[in-house]
């Protein structure tokens, strides 16, 4: 996978009026000598400034592979596929998700189309947050949550509107849902491009290198179907074939409410770090070299969905360490 | 599915390339249709070519992007690009556009009758002969393929869940019918006896529906998605891309005479190497097909006698997008994603 030259795609999310047009066409103007095409839908904003733009619907759709949350995005793999042809490469690609549109398809889809996975690869999902409105955006709108659920980055915009610590009350709410992202505070999207672009931020090496930030969250205000994420770790070698067993089984049974996972593991007997990372069902996992040398070998894994307190994960996970 | 292998000697350019024409573009191929003894071809920066006799016309500036889609009407022939526009080209030229939808692509074209047919998004639309207005035909979802049966009578359009299924009723109106099935559906064709209809879909396999009941069955086992497929021969088989075995590339054929596919085993045509079929034509007039490879290579094998199998164009490291056989089956053109194009008369001299 990692020799193939990939043009990277990275997917703006957010909720409407959040800024996501603003943060595209900074993009496309401060880029310039780079070949983007850009791939929106009809319900665009503002106009868009450049000189490939791909009108698309967000159409979604099952796959019949009996994997009941695995659904794709059909026009995305028509259009990469097509984009695929041209004569001149291109340097990358944005799409631009609507304000109301789950993540989920569009990550999934880079999973399940082999000719989309050979050509191109999802570089990281961006979202960018109204940091006036999206505390009852969450609160209203489960797309909101799990745009933020999603996000690799998260632009928490518009902070000249807001006061100090309602700004910390909003990046407390954007940690408990989601300890991996990285949160940039902005007003209208002025963010260094280099932290938004060519992240490879679903790259397996890349978990090697992103340390979750957790916050010790209460759990007071929780409403059954918010998003929340949870964390494990073990310095007891995990028993591979156990750890199989249970996490397959989780995945199957458990995929519409696990949004993502992410993981290093330390198999008992193995001389190699095993990494994966997933969207609901679909997993990428590969052993990832060996442990560096003077570093404690840990396993750590992180959860982040729904209802993740009935999982018993905790007891699923410490039933995985090798005797 | 299992196949008999045919080793061939690697390397070694064969004698279809040795009395050919080589051209190296360097552009990607990404569609070919004969119109006479001419045979045109699209490419992946917009222009279109034709070629005729082994020579090259000069490129002919049709798309902004990238030619989508190509067929033909009579001695014309009809694009789709990535530029929103559909176009009728003569083969000396001569571009007129027919329709235009901006930012939104034309993904299938084609005529019936003297009617140039295209979609766009979620609608097809069609341009009687004497009507400057297209008639539109409005579906729920993106349409993957559109087909004709051989009478023209009745249009198949492909999409999300099924097939929707037009034609005339007796006031001359045209009303739809649906086959469902869930999932997404690309390229879309009625088998030549106009009885049955098959689609290539997202998840590695061909649906088909038996259209008199329309009882409908999978076709699958494949590894890849299958990217091509079509009808060939008298007793007519559906050929069809998408397979990869251990060693082996073939291209499999199913069976649509007497009481069609169901229950029956398909016939490999198989070639030697991890490569994976990516191109299935039919050799017009013979029970025969060409399959092009993920690697370059194209052989050519007789469904029937399926020890007759002969390579045609050797690796080239890209893969084959496109082939095309001149009307009168003399002349092949084989393209590839790179732009390597192999034009070679079939026939010994």
């Amino acid at each position: 996978m990692e020799n193939k030259h990939q043009v990277p795609v990275t997917v703006l999310t957010g909720f409407l009026g959040a800024g996501k047009t603003t943060l595209l066409n900074r993009i496309l103007t401060e880029q310039h000598g780079q070949k983007y095409a850009v791939i929106v839908n009809e319900f665009g904003e503002q106009g868009i400034d450049n000189d490939l733009v791909v009108d698309a619907d967000e159409e979604v759709f099952e796959m019949n592979n009996g994997c009941i949350c695995c659904t794709v995005r059909g026009d995305l793999i028509r259009i990469l596929s097509g984009l695929m042809k041209r004569a001149d490469k291109l340097d990358a690609i944005i799409v631009e998700t609507t304000g109301l549109a789950d993540p989920a398809p569009v990550a999934q889809t880079f999973f399940v189309d082999q000719d989309v996975a050979n050509k191109t690869k999802l570089d990281a999902i961006v979202t960018v947050a109204d940091a006036v409105h999206l505390s009852s955006q969450i609160e209203d709108h489960h797309e909101a949550e799990e745009q933020i659920a999603f996000g690799d980055v998260i632009l928490l915009n518009k902070i000249d509107l807001v006061k100090d610590e309602d700004i910390d009350v909003v990046t407390k709410r954007i940690r408990k849902i989601n300890p991996f992202a990285k949160i940039i505070k902005t007003t209208k999207c002025g963010a260094p491009l280099k932290e938004i672009l060519n992240l490879d931020a679903f790259s397996l090496k890349r978990i090697l290198e992103v340390e979750p930030d957790f916050l010790d969250s209460d759990h007071d205000h929780e409403h059954d179907d918010d998003i929340t994420s949870l964390s494990f770790e073990s310095n007891t070698p995990l028993n591979m074939e156990k750890f199989q067993d249970w996490f397959g089984k989780l995945l199957q049974t458990k995929g519409q409410d696990i949004l993502r996972t992410k993981g290093i593991l330390d198999f008992k007997d193995q001389n190699d770090r095993y990494v994966f990372q997933g969207v609901h069902m679909l997993m990428d996992a590969s052993p990832m070299g060996k442990w560096p040398e003077g570093k404690e070998r840990s396993s750590r894994l992180v959860f982040i969905g729904r209802n993740l307190e009935s999982m018993n994960l905790r007891e699923g996970f410490e039933n995985c360490k090798s005797a | 599915m299992t196949a008999d292998v045919n080793q061939f000697p690697a390397l070694d350019k064969t004698k279809f390339e040795q009395r050919g024409i080589e051209f190296r573009l360097g552009i990607p191929v990404t569609t070919a249709v004969s119109v006479g003894n001419s045979i045109a071809v699209g490419f992946g920066d917009g222009s279109v070519r034709i070629f005729t006799s082994g020579q090259s016309s000069d490129a002919i500036k049709a798309h902004k992007g990238i030619v989508l889609c190509m067929s033909k009407d009579g001695n014309h022939i009809l694009t789709g690009g990535d530029d929103g526009r559909f176009l009728k080209i003569s083969l000396d030229g001569v571009v007129t556009e027919i329709g235009n939808f901006g930012t939104r692509w034309v993904d299938n074209v084609t005529a019936n009758n003297g009617s140039l047919v295209c979609s766009s998004g979620k609608i097809v639309y069609l341009w009687s002969p004497n009507n400057k207005e297209p008639k539109l035909f409005e579906h729920n979802s993106t349409v993957g393929g559109i087909a004709f049966d051989t009478k023209g009578k009745r249009l198949a359009v492909s999409r999300y869940d099924g097939v929707t299924l037009w034609k005339k009723d007796y006031t001359k109106k045209w009303v739809s019918s649906n086959l469902i099935w869930k999932g997404s559906h690309n390229k879309v064709s009625f088998s030549p006896d106009g009885k049955y209809l098959v689609t290539s879909m997202q998840e590695n396999a061909i649906r088909c529906w038996r259209l008199k009941d329309k009882i409908d069955f999978a076709m699958s086992g494949y590894d890849r998605k299958i990217k091509s497929f079509a009808f060939v021969g008298e007793t007519s088989y559906l050929a069809t891309s998408g397979a990869l075995g251990m060693g082996v590339a073939a291209a499999i054929c199913w069976p649509f005479d007497g009481e069609g596919p169901m229950g029956r085993q398909p016939t490999c045509l198989s070639y030697t190497g991890n490569n994976e079929v990516t191109f299935v034509e039919p050799f017009p007039s013979e029970n025969a097909i060409f399959a092009g490879l993920s690697d370059g290579s194209v052989f050519l094998s007789e469904i029937e006698n399926k020890n007759n199998t002969i390579i045609i164009r050797s690796f080239t490291g890209s893969e084959v997008s496109a082939i095309a056989v001149t009307d009168d089956s003399s002349s092949i053109l084989i393209g590839d994603m790179n732009g390597n194009i192999l034009w070679t008369s079939i026939w010994d001299k």
